[in-house]
């Protein structure tokens, strides 16, 4: 069979014929199985609707279980019901056209307006346009329509008379989910379908309807059709006892009331009772469709428990779309919590025992390799072989009795499922997947353990954190993409971020703080000092000794720097100058060995290339850790304590900051304020206020590193860049600050009567009446001080919040607008349909990861 | 009246020659359907007279970066 293309595809509503044709029996026994145990013809279960018992052969295609596909049957309902799904086309159907003549309640000119405006694709292709036309119409098509058919329905409503045929229209009243009332009378659905079935076909064009594919008098049924047993099993409990699907139930409680609805109907049951059965025989139905219609009380299993009928199945998050095909699982994969282990080198995963025994890799048996082949089916200890498929593509899974067996019969063309082992490249994922360093390969190490383990300096990219977050890992089959996963995804070609090209894999907090100790100039190690913290590196050597016999840390430091580095960089702690591998001045901080634009991370990458720099990050990180687990920090409250020198300073830059604030007010009450360029008196204050305010927080920074001792554990990890930030420091032991708005300005009403509290005189416009936080967490916070500073904390968790969330969003739909574009070799864009998107990539050609390359280079050139 | 295709930010469009447009799909591997598209109704297609299976190659200029740029001129 020749594989064709689809290039369109049509909804429409299923006929009765249909139905008839679909089904290959009426079903009329409103019951399962007989007293024996055996599907009743005619019943629900009829064997002709297919078999799902393994043995059973199907009375309709002779096929069993496995291959039957199921089929239709149908029951005939002997009083019509209306499909309640569609009860609102109806409405607009009956509204819109005359009860007497059923005509569009329009008069001829209007009539032939809309036709012109509402020509669909269908009339279209009726009138036999060629294919330019049509796609001409498409265009505009969609607004039209819907235009045209609410203009039609205001329109109509407004109608008393039709104009074709003079007849009085009286108002339709609906009340959902399937009734129809003129007046006080109730429609039935036999008249309904009298009614549509009226409307002639260029009518229903108008209305936007196809008539060759939805006729609207089939939105009344008379046929149900009923799904195969497949899509309703039922279930053998253990104690033997059958229980159905709920669809099954549902379907006997239609053909109940149709047979007892049919009986009623041959005695001559008065015309009431008949009525009673037959709004019944719709309830049943509409519920079995959509059992949470609102209009009807939802059907109930013994238990109480709400039926699940067709809707149900469908619908939302645990439905038939999202749930069994948008989430698909997926074999080869494996997930658990991550934890961290800094003796992993960085493109290592650390892979629990029980999951490297479980996962597989194959192994393609040719006649080079059958040896090798041979004695890993022979094992009988991990690595052991799981799986054996066979050239004739018959799987068998290798158990101990089978395995001398199939050891002689093993031969070229045959594939080995493997046990995982040391080596293998597996992808490693954490959700969301926002980025493309979101999937990296690592190498797998089979650890004891329960948590999937990496490296501290792998966590950036992954956004992963070790308070219970899990990961996903993935084992490549084919050897293509396994090679693709080593080649284009490991994590030593992933160090510089996609985004600007900035180091993204990189130490972190305390593996800086080491550094950050280690690089200082006074950093001195006695021998023992020395050989212990490098050995826990992996390094086996000193370098020379000074006089005293002591070694220098920045000497250490030396050691992980390639041969032949130099590097001359300015930092926010001085020149850093590495001249011929040897760091001779300057300390390491964040600038230059943490995430971010950092030169010597990008030097080693450019210059020594991916294994260099792999190979700097790991070392240095063990490195890194050892010393500082050696030298310690620790940070309390004491870090925080404020002497009498600090207070002093506090209060004085406040005071003068406070007076400078106040002259400004005096002067602006004084009408001798001098406003700023493009705003107002009152507003040039304001701005002259923030100023003040700002220049005072930053006063506060520097008075702190004047007073704080450069042995402050906290400032030290603030100057290293490690953790936390002078401003932080301000916090606990200076003073809050300005508490900000949403809007940026400065808080000014919450109170009924412009001011934030009642403590506030209104036109206040001094600092501490604005939410200018004048104490600090180590003194606490006066009452007021509390409330501003909650105004504040407020704001920003709202803002925040807000922003994550659309932000996320955001993100999320221009990746996946643009995931599948790709760069051709000749630097253009390309989609899947190789349209040419960019003539050539972002308009210069330049991939952002090499941008921080290209910089340096430019710089050394220079 | 400012004519607003005149301005100075607006790229220069120009038609490609039939020659050319065929250089075009040939170097690139595509066909004319692959390449983005403009309305005869812009008002560069109206300045320049721009009919249906017209290319366009249009002289774009990003924050320094020049480059080429070609739409197909469709109906609309």
């Amino acid at each position: 069979m020749q594989a064709e293309v689809i290039d369109n595809v049509k909804f429409g509503i299923v006929s009765p014929e249909v139905v008839k044709k679909l089904s290959v029996v009426k079903l009329n026994v409103p019951d399962t199985y007989n007293e024996d145990g055996y599907p009743i013809d005619g019943g629900l279960l009829d064997q002709r609707l297919g078999v799902i018992d393994p043995g059973l052969i199907c009375k309709t295609c002779g096929a069993r279980a496995k291959t039957c596909p199921g089929h239709f049957g149908h029951i005939e309902l002997v009083r019509p019901v209306i499909h309640s799904e569609f009860s609102k086309i109806v409405y607009m159907l009956l509204q819109s056209t005359c009860s007497a003549c059923h005509r569009i309640l329009l008069g001829n000119e209007d009539v032939q307006s809309l036709r012109e405006k509402s020509k669909g694709i269908v009339a279209l292709e009726a009138e036999e346009l060629s294919s330019e036309e049509i796609a001409e119409h498409k265009a505009g098509e969609t607004d039209q329509k819907k235009h045209a058919g609410r203009s039609l329905l205001k329109k109509v409503r407004s109608i008393k008379k039709c104009p074709h045929c003079s007849a009085i229209q009286n108002k339709i009243k609906f009340s959902s989910p399937t009734y129809f009332y003129i007046g006080d009378r109730k429609l039935k659905p036999d008249e309904i379908r009298d009614a549509l079935a009226g409307i002639s076909n260029d009518d229903l064009r108008i209305l936007g309807i196809d008539p060759d594919v939805s006729r609207p008098e089939w939105l009344v049924l008379d046929a149900l059709l009923v799904p195969p047993v497949n899509v309703r099993p039922s279930i053998t409990l253990e104690s033997g006892e059958r229980s159905e699907d709920d669809l099954t139930h549902k379907l006997v409680d239609i053909m109940r009331i149709n047979q007892r609805l049919a009986q009623n109907i041959n005695a001559g049951a008065p015309q009431i009772i008949i009525d009673d059965l037959w709004e019944l025989l719709q309830y049943h139905v509409t519920a079995y469709f959509n059992n949470e219609t609102s209009g009807i009380p939802p059907a109930r299993h013994r238990s109480g428990r709400a039926l699940k009928t067709i809707a149900q199945r469908l619908k939302g998050k645990e439905g038939r779309f999202r749930y069994n095909l948008s989430g698909k699982r997926v074999n080869y994969s494996a997930r658990t919590v991550i934890s961290v282990d800094p003796y992993l080198d960085i493109d290592e995963v650390g892979v629990p025992f029980e999951i490297a025994s479980k996962l597989t890799v194959p192994f393609y048996v040719t006649a080079w390799n059958l040896e090798k082949a041979r004695e890993l089916l022979a094992r009988t200890e991990y690595p052991t072989i799981l799986n054996l498929t066979s050239t004739d593509g018959k799987r068998k899974r290798i158990i101990d009795a089978n395995r001398e067996e199939l050891l002689k019969e093993l031969k070229a063309g045959d594939i080995l499922e493997r046990q995982l082992v040391n080596g293998d490249m597996v992808l490693f994922n954490r959700q969301p997947s926002l980025h493309r360093v979101s999937i990296m390969a690592h190498r797998v190490r089979v650890l004891p353990g329960k948590t999937f383990r990496i490296n501290f300096c792998v966590t950036p990219p992954y956004n992963a954190d070790f308070d219970g977050d899990e990961m996903n890992l993935h084992v490549p089959q084919t050897l293509e993409a396994q090679a693709e996963a080593k080649y284009l995804l490991e994590v030593k070609y992933q160090v510089f971020s996609p985004r600007d090209g900035e180091a993204i894999i990189t130490n972190n907090e305390d593996g800086i703080t080491g550094m950050y100790f280690l690089t200082q100039d006074d950093t001195r190690l006695t021998k023992e000092e020395a050989t212990y913290i490098l050995g826990i590196a992996g390094i086996y050597e000193l370098p020379a000794p000074t006089k005293d016999g002591t070694y220098k840390g920045k000497d250490i430091f030396s050691l992980l720097l390639p041969k032949g580095l130099s590097l001359d960089i300015k930092t926010s702690l001085g020149p850093l100058r590495i001249v011929d591998g040897k760091l001779i001045e300057g300390v390491i901080t964040k600038d230059t060995y943490g995430k971010g634009n950092n030169k010597l991370l990008l030097k080693i990458g450019m210059d020594y290339g991916e294994d260099a720099l792999k190979d700097f990050l790991f070392t240095s990180s063990k490195l890194s850790d050892a010393y500082v687990t050696f030298s310690g920090i620790t940070v309390g409250v004491k870090e925080y304590m404020t002497d009498n020198a600090i207070e002093k300073a506090r209060q004085e830059l406040l005071e003068a900051t406070f007076k400078q604030v106040d002259d400004k007010i005096q002067q602006y009450k004084a009408r001798k304020l001098e406003s700023l360029i493009g705003y107002t008196k009152r507003a040039s204050l304001e701005r002259m206020i923030i100023v003040d305010l700002n220049i005072a927080r930053e006063k506060a920074g520097e008075v702190l590193i004047k007073h704080v001792s450069s042995k402050n554990s906290a400032m030290q990890m603030a100057r290293a860049g490690s953790r936390g930030s002078i401003f932080q420091y301000e916090q606990m032991s200076m003073f809050l600050g300005q508490q900000a708005t949403l809007s940026g300005g400065r808080i000014k009403r919450g109170y009924y009567t412009k001011r934030v509290l009642p403590h506030i005189n209104p036109g206040d416009v001094r600092p501490s009446a604005r939410g200018f936080v004048r104490t600090n967490y180590y003194t606490g916070l006066s009452p007021i001080d509390i409330f501003m500073h909650a105004v504040g904390s407020r704001g920003s968790e709202v803002y925040k919040a807000l922003l994550t969330a659309r932000s996320g969003y955001l993100y999320r739909r221009l990746s996946n607008a643009l995931q599948d574009l790709y760069v051709e070799s000749d630097l253009s864009v390309r989609d899947t349909g190789n349209n040419l998107i960019q003539t050539i990539y972002g308009g210069d050609g330049i991939s952002s990861i090499n941008t921080q390359f290209m910089k340096l280079a430019a710089k050394a050139d220079k | 009246m400012v004519n607003k295709s005149d301005h100075e930010i607006i790229p220069v469009h120009e038609i490609l020659k039939l020659k050319e447009v065929n250089e075009l799909l040939e170097s690139k591997g595509i066909t004319l359907e692959n390449i983005p598209k403009i309305f005869e109704s812009d008002p560069q297609c109206q300045k320049l007279g721009a009919k249906p299976g017209h290319v366009l190659k249009i002289q774009r200029n990003d924050g320094g970066n020049r480059y080429l740029y070609y739409r197909v001129v469709v109906e609309g």
